[in-house]
């Protein structure tokens, strides 16, 4: 198991694409921790912006200009990364529980627990994603944990699929067999055997899955479903919007925050694929 | 395979915009017509089912009333009926009809229509007409007389207002459901009717000849309804519209300096507040701090409102502190300079600190005098509001700044109503628009309307209850001397005022602009602060006179026809690209 | 066994169907159960008043009254009635869905040429044509697509003026014919350029991945060894059997770009299923997300439906396992 992952990084480490992208998300991740420490959260409270130019363009003492209250562009994003980050994060990983969690029981216990998981599976597969996670944010209250909740929720089925046909495989196998007839309890077999072997393609389908988060949760917010307390990319496209950006031409305002989505969005999806195919033997290209 | 696909897509395209062009079809001619934009599509044109500011304004020129209403002050005026009378208690009216009335149809309009709508709204409690209608009983004496009688003195009579509706059209729905008719018969006495309605799109009202004030000096009115403020303000600059109604604060702000439209901030009594939970109904968990009205007043001083309105609506609204219980400012009193509560955060913090309240262990937020718990306050937050979010930073950012914690929680409409009749809030913000007569608004916040069971909530939504306000409540309801009644409302609101359970926040405005070179006769309602139309009469339509060879509607520039033109090459370029490409590949396979 | 497969498919389409009708339900009853009081804030009315608006909305009598009766509506095509506009759910849907259709099928056929970019890629694994292809399409994949519509419309409407901001047609246009038809697509252009933009990426990764899985057959080095053009290995053997996995695609698809649609009409004010979504949101409208949602979730499950069946039918090796 060790092995096999310290044998994938070296083989991630030539991937140059997978590296560069690796650089972009660390230096995303750092400016959301150190946001705190470099700035003042209460700079972009509208109490204390009365004195600052509005619709104002880039210059020396707004970089990416205000907005319609004055409070500064950059810094918004600044504080934004770390909401779009967090929900980013904190949804991919109740994602990846709830599938795991179903997928394993699926894949691990078979019969009907496994027909009904499935069934169940392929109900949130088919319905559309975003639709019902539009509905579920809409009649539940607005807040971070919402959209948390939501994106977990909504986005399961694959992870569920993926790790049960995993473990499928894995306990087909010889040794897991043997293991069984040694008279292993069954979470000793889960732990030890099936845990460790489906835990790389997990973590692959990790990376593949916080793109879609952040996604999700940025147009979530755009339509008005965000918590309006909580600044994130999302949330201030959907400001810039109402207040006209668009039509008044302050492309500072719309621009940087759709620049800083797409950058982090690509860079967790070329990482993750590159993974996959380090991680999942028929993907390597040879 | 592919080349189907394409073919199929090119059909479902097709079909569409065939399916979509009739829909919206609708003929062009050389009427003289006054286009309207707004930003809200009608809900019904029937009046027993339709509650949306749009169909109120189809209805006022629809259905004209017994009496009509001042464009200046809403004093009560002759409308259908020239006059009336009377009787020595006050509470028989008898109006007299105008000779000749007829509705647009050419039917006559006589005392049988009047008595029907009255007696029949009152029996079926028709949403729109009830609240005037339910304590009333009509009588036909003539053709042209109708006695009218309250069962309670009513101060609103003679006021007459309810839609006088066709009974020869209406008669027969009213033995169903009359809420599920689709009122599409176009049939009225007011100044236009309706001749078409395309859901989502526009509807057209055409001058009515039988008005009773005479025909219209135009012949048509379309109401366009738009769904985007800049494409709206777009189409008024270009002169594809001649009115806009309620624009966005950020595009409206570029209009004021525009030249050849006028801009209106129209007030009519519509304003936004900070309540806090007064507990009156004995459930929900409220903030004990609150019920001192030296915290009350502390919170309203903390809060600059005239940056709200700077900042927040761009201007386009007004500071005023009085509960806009009507549109028509006659019934606000004067409040002394004193008493106003206005900005002042070091005045404030020194009421919270007189009062005890006092910040014991340092972390900048205050203790209730006996220490029990921080001033600490759920503040709840409207989600579908493009004003709650910046108000609400700026407001809990003020009381910051004094000592008062806020913790910020956002439901839309539904919710909110849930939590505010479940008591268990400390401060929420929301906005109320009154109508023309006070008593609706002021009967609101009596001790009869504050909610006591969730389930059936009141609409007093600040749990307020105050026994001298419902004994002046009762006195101004029954008060038929009208300078009377108004000397009781002013004692009411001064009274609500001071108790600060309601900090009013502003009056916020209707946003309309009109382009000059097209009509005259613009009236605002009431005098000098009202909208010009959406307003309570909208006395306007039927004053405005076409200015002689204005504005041509309409015609395709030709950078518009080369645009359309380089659009669809590009469109079908792509199409005839794509089964090019399918036609070659099959062609290699020969 | 090919009845059983058709079957199970179907079977499988209504089960999702009904678990959605009941999710459906029951989000909205249960979650926020009485938006009349709500509604109705400040028009003074009387009690009585407001439970007869409550009968109107199909909200009186217990939960499951109300879900035997919202089913029966169901089963009549009646969705009840919007809380904002008070008109049928079924009119606003019925008039909201051609402008979707319209806009969603020219996306989707613009978004093919995807199909045909992933394919030549997919032959052509490794060359400068499919490392600038793919890397494109990535982007353009990472790129939410009603910021896409952001930057369209500042560029092409508000800067440069080459299109409208919005709309079906010109506002008070009174063009009729051939020439309201340029109008509408005038109009088109941009949102339908928008959606295609952000799910032309994904077509393309998907074929060409599809094509990269296809060569590697036995069959196309048979092909090749009995001495056939590489052209015609290719056209004759390796896209044909690549269609499969984007016939499913498609399908899939389907759901985003309905999903996509959503934010992109709000912001070019296309007056369809996405815009009445987005009105729907803020109040919020129950009765009319409810029916929005259920059509969406329709008309992704029968595309569904369809591809498997389309699936089961090119590829009679799924059928009849």
């Amino acid at each position: 198991m060790k092995a096999n992952v310290s044998n994938a990084w070296s083989r991630l480490r030539h991937d140059r694409l997978a590296m560069i992208s690796l650089v972009v998300l660390v230096g995303f991740v750092v400016m959301a921790v150190i946001t705190p420490w470099v700035s003042d959260r209460d700079d972009i409270r509208a109490i204390n912006t009365a004195d600052n130019p509005t619709w104002a363009s880039p210059s020396s003492q707004f970089i990416l200009g205000t907005d319609y209250l004055g409070r500064s562009v950059a810094l918004q994003i600044m504080w934004g990364s770390r909401v779009s980050l967090f929900v980013g994060l904190a949804a991919t990983l109740l994602t990846i529980v709830i599938g795991t969690v179903i997928g394993l029981a699926s894949g691990f216990f078979g019969g009907w627990t496994d027909a009904v998981l499935m069934r169940i599976t392929d109900w949130f597969l088919v319905i559309p994603f975003l639709p019902t996670a539009i509905v579920l944010a809409a009649v539940l209250n607005r807040s971070l944990w919402t959209i948390v909740f939501v994106i977990g929720i909504t986005s399961w089925p694959s992870t569920a699929r993926l790790v049960r046909s995993q473990v499928l495989s894995v306990r087909s196998r010889l040794y897991v067999d043997r293991a069984r007839a040694l008279g292993a309890g069954r979470a000793h077999l889960v732990r030890r055997h099936i845990l460790p072997n489906v835990t790389p393609l997990v973590m692959a389908s990790t990376t593949l899955a916080v793109p879609i988060s952040i996604l999700t949760e940025t147009t979530l917010s755009f339509l008005g479903l965000g918590d309006p307390t909580q600044v994130s990319w999302g949330f201030i496209l959907n400001e810039a919007r109402e207040k006209g950006a668009v039509d008044r031409g302050a492309w500072w305002y719309y621009m940087p925050p759709g620049v800083a989505i797409v950058m982090v969005v690509l860079a967790f999806t070329l990482l993750g694929r590159a993974m996959e195919t380090v991680l999942d033997p028929r993907l390597r290209e040879t | 395979m592919k080349r189907q696909l394409g073919a199929l897509g090119l059909a479902i395209a097709a079909l569409g915009t065939m399916v979509v062009t009739t829909a919206n079809a609708s003929g062009g001619d050389e009427k003289v017509t006054l286009t309207v934009g707004l930003m809200q599509d009608l809900d019904s044109p029937n009046p027993t089912a339709g509650y949306l500011v749009s169909a109120y304004e189809l209805w006022n020129l629809q259905y004209a009333t017994l009496t009509d209403k001042a464009a200046d002050d809403f004093a009560t005026e002759p409308g259908l009926a020239e006059k009336w009378e009377a009787s020595n208690d006050g509470l028989t009216y008898t109006y007299t009809l105008r000779e000749g009335l007829k509705w647009s149809d050419g039917e006559p309009l006589t005392a049988d229509d009047v008595a029907w709508t009255i007696n029949t709204s009152r029996d079926q409690e028709w949403i729109n007409h009830s609240a005037t209608t339910a304590n009333l009983d009509a009588k036909v004496i003539d053709e042209r007389t109708v006695e009218i009688t309250s069962a309670v003195p009513d101060p609103k009579l003679p006021t007459m207002d309810v839609y006088i509706l066709p009974q020869h059209i209406w008669e027969e729905q009213a033995a169903g459901d009359i809420t599920t008719y689709a009122a599409d018969d176009g049939v009225g006495s007011g100044a236009f009717t309706l001749q078409q309605w395309n859901p989502g799109q526009d509807w057209t009202m055409v001058a009515n000849p039988n008005f009773w004030r005479g025909a219209p000096k135009f012949d048509q009115i379309v109401f366009r309804v738009f769904t985007e403020g800049s494409a709206m303000v777009a189409a008024l600059r270009a002169g594809e519209i001649d009115f806009v109604h309620d624009v966005p604060s950020e595009q409206f702000e570029g209009l004021t300096t525009e030249e050849g439209i006028e801009t209106v901030i129209g007030q009519q009594g519509g304003f936004s507040e900070l309540a806090m939970n007064g507990m009156a109904g004995g459930i929900g968990d409220g903030h004990p701090a609150l019920l001192d009205i030296d915290v009350r007043h502390a919170i309203a001083k903390a809060i600059d409102r005239q940056a709200l309105v700077d900042r927040v609506l761009l201007g386009q609204g007004e500071v005023n502190p009085i509960l806009g219980v009507s549109p028509d400012s006659v019934w606000f009193p004067e409040i002394p300079e004193a008493d106003q509560l206005n900005y002042d955060p070091a005045g404030a913090a020194k009421l919270l600190d007189d009062a005890g309240y006092l910040d014991t262990d340092g972390d900048g937020t205050r203790e209730m005098p006996d220490g029990s718990q921080p001033l600490k306050f759920r503040y709840a937050q409207l989600s579908d509001s493009d004003t709650a979010g910046p108000n609400q930073e700026l407001i809990t950012g003020w009381l910051k700044e004094i000592g008062i914690d806020t913790e910020v929680s956002t439901y839309d409409q539904t919710q909110l109503t849930d939590v505010i009749a479940s008591g268990e809030y400390d401060l929420f913000a929301w906005g109320w628009t009154p109508f023309v007569d006070p008593d609706p608004m002021l009967s609101y916040f009596t001790c009869a309307q504050v909610t006591t069971d969730a389930e059936s909530p009141g609409y007093n939504d600040a749990n307020w209850c105050s026994e001298e306000y419902d004994a002046l409540y009762e006195q101004q309801n029954q008060e038929l001397d009208r300078a009377k009644r108004v000397e009781l409302v002013h004692e009411m609101l001064t009274l609500f005022h001071n108790e600060s359970t309601y900090v009013v926040l502003y009056h916020d405005a209707d946003t309309q602009a009109y382009r000059t070179d097209r009509f005259t006769g613009w009236v605002r309602q009431p005098k000098d602060v009202g909208p010009v139309l959406f307003s309570n009469t909208s006395p306007s339509y039927w004053n405005l006179t076409p200015v002689d060879g204005g504005g041509d509607d309409g015609g395709t520039s030709t950078g518009l026809i080369i645009a359309i033109v380089a659009g669809a090459v590009v469109v079908l370029g792509a199409i005839v690209f794509f089964a090019a490409r399918s036609r070659r590949q099959q062609d290699d396979k020969e | 066994m090919r009845r059983r497969f058709v079957i199970g498919k179907i079977l499988g389409a209504l089960s999702t169907l009904v678990f959605v009708v009941v999710f459906n339900f029951f989000l909205f009853r249960v979650v926020n159960d009485d938006p009349i009081n709500s509604m109705f804030r400040g028009r003074n009315l009387t009690p009585e008043q407001l439970d007869r608006l409550r009968v109107k909305f199909n909200l009186d009598g217990t939960k499951w009254e109300q879900f035997v009766a919202y089913v029966r509506q169901l089963l009549h095509g009646d969705l009840g009635y919007s809380l904002k506009s008070s008109r049928p759910v079924s009119t606003v849907i019925a008039e909201a869905i051609w402008p979707t259709i319209l806009l969603v099928g020219t996306s989707t056929l613009l978004a093919m040429l995807g199909i045909a970019l992933g394919y030549r890629a997919g032959w052509r694994r490794g060359s400068t044509f499919d490392a600038t292809a793919t890397s494109v399409s990535m982007l353009t994949y990472s790129m939410p697509e009603y910021w896409i519509g952001m930057v369209a419309l500042g560029v092409f409407a508000a800067g440069l003026g080459w299109f409208p901001v919005g709309g079906l047609n010109d506002p008070g246009s009174t063009l009729t014919g051939l020439e309201r038809i340029l109008d509408q697509l005038h109009h088109m252009i941009l949102p339908a350029t928008v959606l295609a933009v952000a799910y032309i990426g994904e077509y393309m990764i998907v074929a060409r991945s599809a094509m990269i899985d296809t060569s590697r057959e036995d069959y196309l080095q048979l092909a090749r060894a009995k001495g056939l053009r590489e052209a015609d290995v290719r056209k004759r053997h390796a896209q044909p059997n690549a269609l499969l996995p984007v016939v499913s695609l498609s399908a899939i698809n389907f759901g985003f770009v309905l999903s996509g649609a959503i934010a992109v009409e709000s912001i070019f004010s296309w007056p369809g299923i996405g815009q009445q979504t987005q009105f729907a949101i803020a109040g919020p409208d129950f009765p009319m997300l409810q029916g929005l949602f259920l059509l969406i979730s329709a008309a992704v499950i029968l595309a569904n439906l369809a591809a498997d069946l389309l699936y089961g039918y090119l590829d009679p090796r799924v059928a009849g396992r």
